[in-house]
């Protein structure tokens, strides 16, 4: 109870935000986004023709009118049809759950080899495994993800290579047949993730290391490799959290977008590139919203889990 | 006013001169910073050359056939159509750095400006609303709004650089913010209030340069940021417009590599590898030099 | 163990420790060598960053390393050199034979979990016992350290106790194994003047009562006179002058102590949370003078005192100057 009220709060809190995502987006995309009278017209079209599809497009409304109409779609969620004619939320249902297959290993994947490497570099620390625990993260943190992208397939997928996966492409009818086709994108995914994760998380815990309540559990003879992982781990929770949470709406779409282009996988990310590129304005409106409130919903949650493993929190 | 002179500079830091001094000196002494900076300097000569035309010049000639291998004419090869790939990955270079100093610059100075504005007046209507700019940004999927702003800005050659400093200033403008709002306590920038030096002249003249340490080091890692964005950019077909950069010849690389054909990709991938390696260690060394606390 | 009672508990001899700071190696701990008798406090009195904590840490191998390490000397309990000892070996000693209280309270115990929790952390480390069996030993403890409703009290966090209640776990959890020698390290000058004087009263009627060699870390000569049986004076990483209480407080010998005591207030009820003021200036540590360390504040110095630096005339009462009172 406790929880939906202060939920509640937030979410009213979150308003400004949505507004300024949901302006600052629509702006870009829709308002200033391509002009698509042309497209649907067919050659040499009558004046009253242009003026007609301009109507249906909206794009003869001021522009509060097309923001006030966009924030009822929101409130609604009911965003029309795609520009193909198929329903937007039919779109979302085919698209969110394929991108959610496709990203989630390598993500989860990708915070807990980055977390595993970083504790074993914060104890080793100044030694051997910890320079080159941190050598690689800068090598990973200075390759593209495209290259890496690009190098597992040649690696893995090509002739030249190991040939041991699908080179491109989608096909999750099995479980057999999905595990072909993630290993490369996840691989991929979670390779550019360690690099500054592994950084992220060792620089976190060795700050955490020199804090007077670590010298004290020392004091007490505590094993080191106890106090590593627990009494000092759980003390960094906070910011790890912090981490992996604000790096869900980058993952989810930025990352979905670059993998699902390349390797042509119909899910979200693609959807959402050729809407830019088309112009699909419902579809735009749509993935714009649910950005905002996956943002929103992230802070809740972040907050929550504050609260779960830090007492001092309080949902204030 | 311009008549009053006082002391004003900050105790420790602005002692600043030392500061710097200091860090030049351990920086100096950092073997793997100093190697990474070399490895900078010389990306960067090869650069000069291509931009004076010494070099490089004849990337987009057809000087010989479709996936020539690598010979004395051609270090890397041709591509597809015949192009020289080595003149391609070294007129790159010189692409890399206008993309990597502009974003680099522009970012950074508006991260300085706009972080030092909503430090300062931290609380007031400035500092939320450049906060809530900040939120609003930071909560737009970044490949998304370049996306955006690209497709809004179609026909202008520099809508990639605008995406890019339109959301890398905010790593920097959190940073300054923070610090401003340690130093505006200061007793420097108090005395400087009480004998009534304008607001403006604090921030700029007080207040900013004693965040130069953050300030550099900010502007390696989006120096870094932006090359990285780049490629995938141009990959996405929201890059570089005319001209020739690494994100367009890896680009032009995906089709080849699934033929067999690797050079393309590899010149430019390696060659990009090294520039944001060597740029990192820098922006590392950097950091470790200009840290006050960090000791040894 | 009862023959022994005049086997010191603690030998430590020659101990130097070194920080190697960007500026350059600060000495921090300079050939320091003094005992430690069963069931004696001792004092360890001196200015802020004459290297009391660091001497402190230096007993339990707890000095940072990197930037710290211990350049030189030995330090045995009971005869056994802690110096060379493997970090398996010290974990199963610290907290057991030693343990230590340290000097802020309030960061020294763990955030994110109660009380309880830390307290059967030590006590199963250390006593054969299950984490159930734990429990009412810790609310044992809490209550002989004078904190009311102890059970509660462990479901608490820390940040739900004042500074003087966490300053008193910390002190049920330094006895929580029954230790040979104790190191308190200004166990109270973090808290307000009342606190003081309870958290004093409590550990003294412990010491009692556990049977313990304690050294007693602090600014306050008031409590070293009226807790310790003997006390070192610490000057720059060194120790100036060592001797029984009564001998120190009654004939000081060396110029510094002198100064403390000339300048301490009449009243005792105004404890000091800071030495009493000698004027001039501490020297830098990575700027020492060649001779006597003390030299520009001394009334008494001398041109042999700037050449030549003084040693330590005895480990058990002796004074590091050339020119004593
Ligand atoms: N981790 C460290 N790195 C570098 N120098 C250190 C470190 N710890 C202590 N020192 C140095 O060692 C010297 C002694 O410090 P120490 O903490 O022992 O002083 P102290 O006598 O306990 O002072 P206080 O009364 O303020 O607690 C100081 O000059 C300090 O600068
Ligand atoms: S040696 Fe000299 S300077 Fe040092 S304390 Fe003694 S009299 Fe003073
Ligand atoms: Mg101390």
């Amino acid at each position: 109870m406790e929880i939906l009220q202060y939920a509640l709060r937030k979410l009213l809190a979150g308003l400004p935000l949505i507004f300024g995502v949901t302006l600052v987006s629509f702006a870009l995309m829709v308002y200033f986004g391509p002009d698509m009278t042309y497209q649907l017209l067919g050659k040499n079209p009558t004046p009253e023709q242009i003026l007609e599809v301009r109507h249906q497009l909206g794009y003869d409304q001021p522009f509060l009118q097309r923001y006030l109409g966009f924030l009822r779609e929101i409130v609604t969620f009911n965003f029309g049809e795609s520009s193909t004619g198929e329903p937007v939320t039919a779109l979302l249902a085919k698209t969110i759950p394929v991108s959610l297959i496709l990203i989630l290993p390598g993500f989860i994947l990708g915070h807990v080899v980055g977390l595993l490497l970083a504790l074993a570099a914060a104890y080793w620390r100044g030694r051997w495994p910890d320079k080159l625990i941190m050598a690689i993260a800068v090598i990973g943190m200075s390759v593209s993800f495209l290259i890496v992208i690009i190098g597992f397939q040649i690696v893995l997928s090509s002739s030249d290579g190991l040939d041991l996966f699908p080179v491109r492409g989608w096909n999750a009818s099995s479980l057999g047949s999905y595990l072909s086709y993630v290993t490369v994108p996840t691989l991929a995914t979670m390779f550019v993730a360690l690099g500054y994760d592994t950084r992220f998380y060792r620089s976190v815990i060795v700050e955490e290391m020199t804090r007077d309540h670590v010298r004290t559990a020392r004091a007490f003879g505590l094993p080191e490799s106890r106090i590593l992982l627990r009494n000092i781990l759980k003390n960094c929770l906070i910011p790890f959290i912090t981490r992996v949470m604000f790096s869900i709406p980058q993952v989810a779409i930025g990352g979905a977008l670059l993998i699902e282009s390349y390797f042509g996988i119909p899910g979200i990310g693609k959807a959402t590139y050729e809407a830019i590129v088309t112009g699909d304005q419902p579809v735009l409106k749509a993935v714009v919203s649910l950005t905002a409130i996956l943002f929103v919903l992230v802070v809740i949650l972040n907050d929550v889990l504050y609260r779960v493993v830090d007492p001092r929190v309080t949902l204030k | 006013m311009n008549a009053v002179t006082l002391p004003l500079t900050a105790p420790n830091r602005a002692s600043g001169e030392s500061l710097w001094h200091k860090a030049a000196r351990k920086f100096g002494r950092d073997r793997l910073g100093m190697l990474a900076l070399g490895v900078v300097l010389a990306y960067f000569l090869v650069a000069l050359g291509a931009w004076l035309g010494w070099w490089a010049g004849g990337w987009a000639d057809l000087t010989g056939t479709k996936w020539e291998p690598v010979s004395s004419a051609h270090w890397f090869g041709t591509n597809i159509i015949g192009q020289d790939i080595f003149d391609r990955a070294v007129f790159s270079t010189a692409t890399a750095f206008e993309v990597g100093l502009s974003v680099a610059l522009a970012a950074t100075f508006i991260g300085a400006v706009f972080g030092a504005f909503a430090g300062f007046f931290v609380g007031s209507w400035i500092d939320e609303f450049l906060l809530w700019c900040m939120g609003v940004l930071d909560a737009i999927p970044f490949y998304l709004f370049v996306a955006a702003v690209a497709y809004a800005l179609t026909d202008n050659p520099w809508a990639m650089q605008v995406a890019m400093i339109a959301t890398f200033w905010v790593g920097t403008g959190r940073l300054i913010r923070g610090e401003v709002i340690k130093l505006r306590g200061m007793e420097y920038v108090e005395a400087a209030h009480s004998i009534g030096v304008s607001e403006l002249a604090i921030i700029f003249r007080h207040i900013l340069p004693n965040t130069g340490h953050i300030l550099l080091v900010q502007a390696s890692i989006t120096f870094v940021s932006a090359i990285k964005a780049e490629v995938i950019l141009s990959f996405l077909g929201l890059g570089i417009k005319d001209g020739m950069s690494w994100g367009l010849m890896i680009d032009e690389s995906t089709k080849e590599v699934l033929a067999g054909f690797y050079n393309n990709f590899l010149a430019a991938s390696l060659l990009m590898f090294g520039l944001v390696m060597a740029f990192n260690a820098v922006a590392d060394a950097l950091q470790d030099a200009l840290d006050p606390r960090k000791v040894g | 163990m009862a023959g022994d009672a005049g086997r010191p508990v603690l030998k430590v001899r020659d101990l130097t420790v070194e920080f190697a700071t960007e500026d350059g190696v600060i000495r921090a701990v300079d050939s320091v060598s003094f005992d430690v008798l069963p069931n004696e406090t001792l004092g360890l009195v001196g200015e802020s960053g004459c290297g009391k904590t660091v001497t402190g840490l230096a007993m339990l191998r707890l000095i940072p390393m990197p930037p710290g390490r211990i350049a030189s000397g030995s330090i045995e309990l009971d005869g056994r050199d802690l110096v060379p000892l493997p970090n398996r070996d010290l974990e199963d000693l610290r907290g057991r034979d030693i343990s230590m209280i340290f000097q802020e309270p309030m960061t020294a115990l763990n955030p994110v979990f109660t009380i309880g929790n830390q307290m059967t952390d030590v006590l199963c480390r250390h006593r054969d016992l299950t984490r159930r069996q734990a429990r009412p030993v810790a609310a044992e403890l809490l209550a002989k350290v004078g904190i009311p409703e102890p059970a509660d009290r462990l479901e608490d966090y820390p940040h739900q106790l004042s500074g003087g209640m966490r300053q008193r776990v910390m002190i049920a959890m330094a006895l929580s194994c029954n230790p040979k020698l104790l190191i308190a390290d200004e166990p109270t000058t973090a808290l307000d003047v009342t606190t003081q004087a309870q958290v004093l009263e409590q550990f003294r009627v412990l010491q009692a009562e556990f049977r313990m060699a304690v050294v007693l870390v602090t600014h306050d000569l008031g409590v070293v006179a009226e807790t310790c049986q003997r006390a070192l004076v610490m000057y720059c990483g060194s120790i100036v002058e060592s001797g029984t209480t009564a001998d120190l407080f009654s004939r000081p010998r060396h110029p510094y102590t002198a100064g403390l005591l000339a300048s301490i207030p009449r009243l005792r009820s105004e404890r000091l949370a800071e030495l009493p003021v000698i004027p001039g200036r501490v020297p830098d540590l990575l700027n020492l003078p060649a001779g006597c360390r003390f030299a520009d504040r001394c009334p008494r110095v001398q041109e042999r005192c700037r050449a030549e630096r003084p040693v330590l005339t005895g480990r058990d009462s002796g004074v590091a100057c050339h020119f004593p009172l």
